[in-house]
């Protein structure tokens, strides 16, 4: 193999007494393209940024070509030709995709202006050299997020770089979005650019990568050219365990109890087609489907949030003029799928948070009681072991896991009867996915009703009893017991799309 | 056309405040046959320079997220100095001249400093910047007072072919070249970065402190063009010559389709919002409307606007 144009030796790191990273070797090699992968918290930004010039390291060094360097911040790094698209978006929607391309590095005339038709041009090649087909005048806030995505990696690219580092670049995009991107990544791989593509989208990274390293707690758990790897050996080098023992054995479906949530002729606003669900007591129904199928909107209309016609009835009682209050006093709760724009104040306390959906329990007469605000939540940590300090931390601070935690903890403290979730691992570690995988067994066992969605299939395949597979608003296929597998929920949700459907095993 | 995309992109805006314009002008013919008059004409002028003025500086800083409350102190502090130290020919008045414009760009950079790295909230810094120096203008003088040299007010009140003041080419000018620094300067594009996105801004390495500095400094420094302004048409520095700007500077704003968020608008806008303005006050008054309902309209004018750019951004 080649030489590395970039390498970590013997790259450690302290944050305090914690060690974060253990005497880590790291190649990026020239036309190939190296998955980090690992759970949240194994080290994988933190061996970035020290690559990068953000962070020193506390023993070991870092080599371009051979030689070691030391970048005393990320503009060296950048000069050096190191490029980092950073999961944080830095692009700017009032700017046009050329001044955002050039931001701060706009071309100027001999005046001190910015030529503006030299941004222009600089911006179309280089556009047209990484095959992204977008015009330099438009305003980013006309652009998709695929699309703005884009500009974020011409923007990395807008200096001559020899290295391109990806972290977690799919998070918002659709697959069709994600292939025009991997096309990118391979000719610039072809072009002699090494990649590095931080992610724990596994399916993604046997597509696009050629090489992997997995992190974990700090070491290299395993590294090697991806053809030796299979899904299994990559999570069991994650976690330190199988893909099939995050699930808890499933129930098989409840045929016998009464429906608590019916849904007769239920359109969604928009939608042409609609659909009939019964769902009973102890059993937990997958919604699949592509992204824009539908799913999340019909979960939204019945719980209250989103109109739709049609009759919905809970336990047999129609329910009329729904809205989200109404449907948390009737014992209807909803997790949403993206837990920053709704259902959560980042910048409040993990108590605070936990309160606000569940007022009135702890409160006497009009007044609220901190206090009992805070056993509560107290009561919750501990239950759903959530890493935090202590409750009256900003929520913002947790990981992704812990927050999912406490919202999940927080819908349950109403103890509802049914349970609407909205990719509810979204974001979350692998290990607090199976803790949640239990609970939510857990709570199917103890009565009550769950819808998930997810495109997760291996979630919905390993969770989920029942499964319903949409389609442009409608229920197009129903799968039940050993009928539950991935190709079959695929074979069905992207038949007449024709659109392929990326199964996701993170 | 392109030099102008991004003001181009509010044009069905533009178009409704030139349709308007259009409308008050013709209640305006029939209201009075003074209406259409060399003299009309020039003292509508005369009316909206001071406030297209400040309404340029209001529009920078709104651009860029922020708000500048510190007009009517600002205007009052530096007419009332203006007028002490213009004397009565050519040498002093340069100095103070120039002296008030230094001035002000610097109490603007003070308060884009304490904005940039208190983290305080700019409608704060800036209601407290123009107290203390309402305070400082009262103190410096209670009543109007000093004076300009009399080819100072000569040239203020100078026409063009009867109609066309000095203080409206120098207003067009002041825009142009506001609008070429926003479209054609790197502070320019860091006004629009750090307006939509202040976190976005920091990331991609603009300097957004160094940047807030620069945007009150400017609008300082267009302040201080509109408090000598006011004094030449006047004769005297006042020291109330700014109560009610503070306010009136952000309606042309608003009107004018720049978002209060900041990030999106520009000057043409304002302009056009100014010209509507000022002869609404016009026509009214030919109507022999009292002054008070002029408030009531611009009030409501203001809603209307900022509810048809929340609906449009909505769909």
């Amino acid at each position: 193999m080649a030489d590395p144009v970039l390498a970590a030796r013997g790259m450690t790191k302290l944050f305090g007494s914690n060690e974060v990273l253990r005497n880590i070797d790291f190649e990026v090699i020239a036309g190939r393209n190296i998955a980090l992968c690992g759970e949240n918290g194994a080290g994988k930004s933190t061996l970035i940024k020290l690559m990068t010039g953000i962070y020193t390291p506390s023993a070991g060094h870092v080599l371009l070509d051979g030689e070691p360097v030391i970048f005393a911040g990320p503009k060296e790094a950048i000069a050096a030709g190191i490029a980092v698209v950073h999961q944080e978006f830095s692009t700017i929607s009032a700017l046009t995709v050329a001044e955002n391309v050039f931001l701060e590095k706009e071309p100027r005339d001999r005046l001190g202006l910015v030529d503006r038709r030299r941004l222009r041009r600089d911006c179309a090649d280089l556009l047209q050299q990484l095959g992204i087909d977008l015009d330099p005048d438009t305003p980013l806030e006309r652009l998709s997020v695929a699309e703005a995505q884009m500009v974020e990696i011409a923007k990395a690219l807008r200096s001559r770089a020899r290295v391109l580092i990806l972290d977690e670049p799919t998070a918002v995009l659709s697959h069709r979005e994600i292939d025009h991107l991997f096309r990118i990544l391979r000719d610039l791989r072809n072009q002699g650019m090494g990649l590095v593509y931080v992610s724990h989208r596994l399916d993604e990274i046997f597509e696009v990568c050629t090489d992997i390293c997995v992190l974990k707690d700090g070491d290299v758990t395993s590294a090697g050219p991806i053809e030796d790897y299979d899904h299994d050996r990559v999570v069991a080098a994650m976690v330190g365990r199988r893909l099939g023992e995050l699930f808890p054995p499933k129930s098989g479906p409840a045929t016998g109890a009464a429906p608590v949530l019916s849904l007769r002729d239920l359109k969604v606003e928009g939608s042409a087609a609609s659909v009939d669900l019964d769902l009973r007591p102890g059993e937990i129904v997958g919604l699949s489907g592509l992204v824009g199928s539908g799913r999340t909107e019909l979960a939204l209309a019945i719980f209250g949030a989103a109109r739709g016609a049609g009759t919905v009835a809970l336990s047999g009682a129609n329910y009329r003029k729904r809205t989200p209050g109404r449907s948390l006093a009737g014992g209807l709760a909803m997790l949403t799928e993206d837990r920053k724009a709704n259902g959560l104040f980042p910048d409040a306390s993990v108590a605070w948070n936990f309160a606000a959906s569940t007022l009135g329990k702890g409160a006497r007469a009009l007044a609220l009681s901190p206090r009992d605000e805070e056993e509560r939540s107290r009561s919750v940590v501990e239950r759903f072991s959530v890493v935090v300090d202590h409750v009256g931390q900003p929520i913002s601070a947790l990981s992704g896991g812990n927050q999912q935690k406490v919202l999940i903890g927080r819908l349950l403290e109403n103890a509802p009867k049914i349970l609407l979730l909205d990719e509810p691992t979204r974001g979350v570690d692998v290990a607090t996915k199976a803790e949640i995988y239990r609970t939510l067994r857990r709570l199917a066992r103890d009565g009550v009703a769950i819808l998930v969605i997810s495109s997760e299939l291996i979630e919905v395949v390993g969770l989920c009893d029942r499964v319903h597979v949409m389609r442009d608003g409608a229920f197009v296929a129903e799968l039940l017991g050993d009928a539950i597998t991935e190709d079959g929920i695929m074979a069905v949700a992207a038949a007449a799309t024709g659109g392929g459907m990326r199964p996701s095993h993170d | 056309m392109t030099d102008f995309a991004r003001a181009v992109r509010f044009q069905t805006v533009h178009l409704a405040i030139i349709g308007l314009i259009a409308a008050i002008f013709m209640v305006g013919v029939f209201a009075s046959d003074r209406f259409v008059t060399v003299l009309n004409i020039a003292n509508v002028q005369d009316q909206l320079v001071a406030l297209a003025l400040v309404a340029l500086a209001q529009t920078v800083v709104i651009l860029s997220g922020g708000i500048d409350l510190s007009f009517a102190g600002l205007l009052g502090l530096l007419s009332v100095l203006f007028a002490t130290f213009a004397g009565s020919d050519p040498a002093t008045f340069a100095a103070a001249y120039v002296g008030i414009l230094v001035l002000g760009t610097a109490i603007g950079a003070i308060t884009g400093g304490i904005v940039a790295f208190s983290g305080i909230h700019p409608l704060i810094v800036t209601l407290a910047t123009s107290t203390i120096m309402a305070g400082a203008a009262l103190l410096h003088t209670k009543q109007p007072s000093g004076s300009v040299p009399i080819f100072f007010e000569d040239i203020v009140y100078a026409r063009f072919f009867d109609f066309l003041p000095w203080g409206t080419l120098f207003v067009i000018a002041a825009y142009l070249l506001v609008g070429f620094v926003l479209w054609r300067t790197r502070f320019g594009i860091r006004v629009y970065a750090i307006g939509d996105d202040e976190r976005a801004a920091t990331i991609s390495g603009v300097p957004v402190r160094l940047t807030k500095v620069l945007i009150y400094a400017l609008s300082g420094f267009i302040v201080a063009l509109a408090a000598i302004y006011l004094v030449g048409r006047f004769g005297v520095g006042d020291p109330r010559a700014g109560i009610g700007f503070d306010l009136r500077s952000i309606t042309p704003v608003i009107v004018g389709g720049t978002l209060l968020a900041g990030g999106r608008g520009g000057v043409l806008g304002t302009f056009l919002a100014v010209i509507l303005l000022a002869l609404l006050a016009n026509v009214l008054n030919f109507l022999n409307v009292s002054n008070f309902y002029l408030w009531i309209v611009e009030g409501v004018i203001i809603v209307v606007a900022v509810s048809l750019f929340v609906v449009r951004a909505r769909s």
